[in-house]
């Protein structure tokens, strides 16, 4: 017990911090080649980035949700949306025919052993964040419905 | 273990003094973004329910708690460790090897540069498919196998992709006694021929060794070896993967070299049958087309004694439900569903050999099976679409056990023989072990109202599957509505009424969910499944199994509370499976990331 209490107040030690720089994972594009969220974000000034997966529920309501709108994202802020699978070998091949089939337009990268899912320490998905400028600005766990229009409120705080 | 816990407190206090020495608050941004830090807490209170037997065990309260720190020390350099705690006992059903430890799980040293990789320590790795091998965490099925020793991945140019790798897998919080060695090569032959033609074309070959003495003085029991039991398993593995404008296709071959088989006579004790080996090989084969709006996949894989274990014994399943140090990754490529009554029948893969030892055997040596996915939009305007357009999916699989002839010279009346050999043919489907089609179709019907609802029926062995016995199919099917509203504010409700249609095994269930979210950071919610008819399985017969709860959600942080009562069978995370007992209790969870 008192081990347990040891390492609480050593993690607790650590909320001060928190991670902004970008992990240097490599992806997998649908095409089998691979880059990293470093280049992603060299590229492209504002991302955002959600981890989810196809056998996810709540991922594909986030997914459906901002398919909706994701015109509308791109002309008003010009966001780009990655959508990251962690979907393993069992189910990485039913992503292609899904976003199709689901008609999403956001890019898609694959995490088939779950490296970027690790170095950002995530838990469950569906995981979302946005860049900025090549740093982490905003960490979200989970979806509930309606959250889609909360990360559009901050997509646009951070384009400024 | 102490040890460990020092080095790792003198290492986290010394990145804590270090941070705050330093005075300008330039440079404590910059530690602070380069430190990741992740907590996961799962805690049960076990109640007893007048339901079922009194809980007996000495713990109620438990839990698995897991700390992870990864600190970029330079633009190359990174390291960082996990440590986990599962005192003063991991949640039921986890493996007895975490029982009441605590202290570092993994650790590891990172220098990555755009064209070398190495890490020392604990490292993850996934080789094709994971048919070779897959070292791996899942925390909700307890899977930690990492392997700690040395990876190196090195690309001399774009094209290639060279990994070789050593390691000792890890048994708990300790290695094992084996090693394992692996090399992989990956080759982008459309890249370096420049194939414009071709979206992608990509070839794979891969290698990995297992080393571990035969230990007969470990074991109870069976007779002399008249063959020599191989220290060295080696497997090898090819994969092809092809694009072509709307069209991809991928090809797998695995091959594992001999070894003994376990020869379960006493289904606790760990045995082999030494005068006989036997191989085993893996075919996994994936076509597919899509389009803007439509989408189809078709999976063939075939399995055949597949299971490859770091250390032999824990071959023994009736041990190992969790299947610890495991090598490779064999899940079942059925449709994973996210509804509880859709959890019930669940097809759990059968790559492993297994031969029933008494009187006429029995023998599993694998499954063979197929899958097809469809997914289509309905367009936007269109009769069925509507305003925003109908979404469909559509999955069938059909699975069967590999079709099986042996031969048995000296088996006596009541048990086989250790020389028992079997041949197995290539593409026979006939004795069936699981099959299922599902179509799901998702309607937004306004920007506030969307509704999802989903149609399963399948054909599920449970006589092969559960009791190991003869063939005794239950015939379900499940059919399950769900809406969402969403008000203003972040405010939404959520109702699901499932209904789950058998004369069979335990018959008829009904379930339903409501939930409700207050906002986008808190909801609560409330779930049953109801078995509803009597049935000779006694235990899920007029019972309720419910679930009451609610989550806080802020940033990355997410704490939830749970009271109920869950149904014995099996927990499944990406197809791969392990068993949990019934059991009533309140949970905590707490996930959060710095």
């Amino acid at each position: 017990m008192k081990k347990i209490i040891y390492i609480l107040v050593f993690s607790l030690s650590f909320t001060l911090f928190s991670q902004e720089q970008l992990p240097n994972t490599t992806l997998k594009t649908l095409t089998g080649s691979t880059t990293t969220l470093t280049e992603i974000a060299e590229a492209d000034d504002l991302i955002v980035v959600s981890l989810w997966a196809t056998w996810c529920v709540p991922c594909k309501n986030e997914l459906d949700a901002v398919a909706d709108v994701y015109d509308d994202w791109v002309s008003e802020t010009g966001v780009t949306y990655y959508a990251v699978s962690i979907d393993d070998s069992r189910t990485a091949k039913r992503v292609k025919p899904m976003i199709n089939g689901k008609g999403w337009e956001f890019e898609i990268l694959l995490d088939e052993n779950s490296d970027l899912k690790r170095a950002f320490g995530v838990s469950t998905v569906p995981y979302t964040i946005i860049i900025k400028s090549g740093e982490i600005v905003y960490k979200h766990t989970g979806y509930t419905p309606g959250f889609e229009d909360e990360l559009y409120e901050k997509i646009v705080a951070f384009k400024n | 273990m102490n040890k460990h816990i020092l080095a790792v407190l003198v290492f986290v206090i010394s990145v804590a003094i270090h941070s705050q020495e330093t005075e300008t608050k330039s440079s404590f941004d910059k530690i602070g973004d380069r430190l990741n830090v992740s907590i996961e807490s799962n805690g049960q209170w076990y109640l007893n329910d007048e339901k079922f037997e009194d809980f007996d065990e000495e713990e109620r309260l438990r839990a698995n708690s897991y700390l992870r720190i990864d600190y970029q020390i330079s633009e190359r350099f990174s390291s960082g460790f996990q440590l986990e705690s599962y005192v003063p006992e991991p949640l039921l059903n986890y493996s007895r090897l975490f029982d009441k430890e605590i202290g570092l799980g993994t650790f590891y040293l990172n220098y990555s540069t755009k064209k070398l990789d190495i890490t020392l320590g604990h490292y993850y790795v996934q080789f094709g498919s994971g048919l070779l091998l897959r070292a791996w965490e899942d925390r909700a099925l307890g899977v930690n196998n990492a392997l700690r020793g040395g990876k190196v991945v090195y690309d001399p140019t774009n094209y290639l992709r060279l990994t070789a790798l050593y390691g000792k897998q890890r048994k708990g919080f300790d290695v094992t006694e084996s090693d394992v060695f692996g090399f992989e090569t990956q080759f982008d032959i459309a890249d370096a021929f420049q194939l414009e033609n071709l979206n992608s074309l990509k070839l794979g070959l891969s290698y990995v060794g297992k080393k571990e003495s035969y230990n007969k003085a470990g074991l109870i029991g069976g007779s002399q070896p008249t063959i020599e039991i191989p220290e060295l398993v080696n497997a090898f593995g090819a994969n092809l993967d092809l694009e072509y404008k709307n069209l991809y296709t991928n090809f797998e071959y695995i091959y594992k070299s001999e070894d003994a088989r376990l020869n379960n006579v006493i289904p606790n004790i760990v045995t082999f049958s030494e005068k006989a080996l036997f191989d085993g090989n893996a075919i996994t084969w994936n076509v597919g087309y899509s389009q803007k709006g439509f989408g189809i996949g078709y999976t063939f894989r075939r399995l055949e004694n597949m299971r490859f274990f770091s250390e032999r014994s824990f071959l023994n399943l009736n041990n190992n439900p969790t299947t610890q140090l495991s090598m490779n990754y064999l899940p079942a490529l059925t449709k994973q569903h996210d509804y509880t009554l859709a959890n019930i029948y669940i097809y759990q893969a059968q790559p492993g050999l297994v031969i029933e030892n008494y009187g006429t055997p029995l023998i599993k040596s694998g499954e063979i099976g197929e899958s097809v996915d469809v997914f289509y939009k309905i367009k936007k305007g269109s009769l069925l679409g509507g305003k925003y357009g109908t979404k469909l999916s559509l999955n069938w699989s059909y699975w069967a056990n590999l079709t099986t002839s042996y031969s048995d010279p000296s088996g006596t009346l009541y048990f086989t023989g250790d020389d028992l050999t079997y041949e197995t043919e290539l593409l026979n489907f006939d004795d069936k072990l699981y099959s299922e089609i599902n179509a799901e179709i998702r309607k937004k019907w306004s920007p506030k109202l969307k509704s999802i609802f989903t149609y399963i029926n399948l054909n599920y062995n449970k006589g092969f599957l559960e009791s190991k016995g003869a063939d005794d199919f239950v015939n379900a099917w499940i059919g399950v509505a769900e809406s969402t509203y969403k008000f203003q504010g972040g405010k939404s409700v959520r109702l699901e009424l499932q209904h789950l249609s058998t004369n069979d095994d335990a018959r008829n269930w009904a379930g339903g969910t409501i939930e409700y979210f207050f906002n986008s950071k808190f909801g609560v919610y409330l779930n049953d499944s109801y078995n509803y008819e009597e049935s000779k399985i006694t235990e899920n017969t007029e019972i309720h199994f419910f679930n009451l709860g609610g989550s806080f959600t802020t940033g990355s942080t997410r704490i939830g509370v749970n009271y109920g009562r869950q149904r014995g069978g099996l927990l499944c995370v990406g197809g791969v499976c392990r068993p949990v007992s019934k059991n009533t209790g309140v949970t905590l969870n707490l996930v959060t990331t710095f």
